[in-house]
């Protein structure tokens, strides 16, 4: 494994990757919340077809989906203390990138929900302005999770973390320390 | 190392440990208690959350339910607060096991009393 140059002190580095993950795990059980709303939103509107924007269930739902792109933006605005977490050309880590980008198609897509249903008062779960919730949570949780191996990588580089023992793991761990997790030449 | 402007000692010495701790700020074996805060407010807003279904929409969502998401929910967030205060202490000599035991203690007379006389 190629040994990644070292810009700030060790100690440092592994305080400052500590602290993303405790963010992570905050905005993870964020994620968690809106999964279980999604059954309780769900139920609800089995019974009663099309409601308004302004009940417990979409309180709930809509303000995970503006508190997550913000998080990791926060998220993202601390990560530029850490060199190895830069993405190509100095920019943002590409797993982050995907994260906010996914969250934020889910924030927009409030709005484009509620045109939707202003005109047509349904509320099937398949119709096309609910598929962008769920297409935008599916990428946010792509990124996050090459993002959250690429810190748990550089932490085992560090010795601060136990490398694992099954080889097709350790082969995970190291393509996502050379940013490679899900390409080979996009890092 | 070459450290960010501000720190060492102007271009001629190295880093020294001061300059360290300055870079680090808080550090994260000394955050149990903002850990232990935020796992009681993930548990808190659990309930808040599984309670809105089923005070205001008990025909569409069971109290049972809402009791059986907030267990398993309330397990998960167990785990992930144990692994949170381990990873942040492991190669540290602080040590919260007690604050945890007696945390988690708390939570899962909580959610006992919750489930059996909330809702119903």
């Amino acid at each position: 494994m190629a040994q990644m140059p070292a810009l700030i002190p060790k100690e440092v580095e592994i305080q400052r990757l500590k602290k993303i993950w405790l963010m992570i795990l905050a905005l993870g059980s964020i994620a968690a919340s809106v999964e279980v709303d999604n059954f309780v939103d769900g139920s609800l509107h089995q019974t009663s077809i099309r409601d308004s924007a302004f009940t417990p269930a979409h309180w709930w739902l809509y303000s995970h989906f503006i508190a997550l792109p913000l998080g990791w933006s926060a998220c993202a605005m601390y990560d530029r203390k850490v060199p190895i977490l830069r993405g190509p050309n100095n920019s943002i880590n590409t797993g982050l990138k995907m994260t906010i980008l996914g969250y934020l198609a889910t924030m927009f897509t409030i709005g484009i929900n509620e045109m939707w249903h202003f005109w047509f008062v349904e509320e099937i779960f398949s119709v096309p302005n609910h598929w962008m919730f769920n297409m935008g949570v599916v990428v946010a949780f792509m990124g996050a999770l090459a993002y959250v191996v690429r810190i748990y990588a550089r932490l085992i580089e560090l010795g601060a973390e136990t490398p694992g023992e099954n080889p097709y793991i350790a082969e995970m761990y190291k393509m996502a320390l050379e940013g490679k997790l899900y390409s080979r030449t996009i890092p | 190392m070459t450290l960010p402007k501000g720190f060492g000692s102007g271009g001629g010495g190295g880093t020294g440990s001061a300059d360290v701790e300055r870079m680090i700020g808080k550090r994260v074996e000394n955050m149990s208690g903002f850990i232990t805060l935020a796992y009681l407010a993930a548990w808190g807003a659990t309930f808040g959350g599984t309670a809105a279904g089923y005070f205001y929409y008990p025909w569409a969502y069971p109290t049972n339910s809402g009791h059986f998401a907030f267990i398993v929910l309330t397990i998960i967030e167990s785990i992930g607060y144990i692994f949170c205060i381990k990873v942040m202490q492991e190669g540290s000599n602080k040590n919260s096991n007690r604050l945890v035991a007696g945390v988690l203690a708390f939570t899962a007379v909580g959610t006992l009393y919750i489930s059996m006389y909330v809702g119903f």
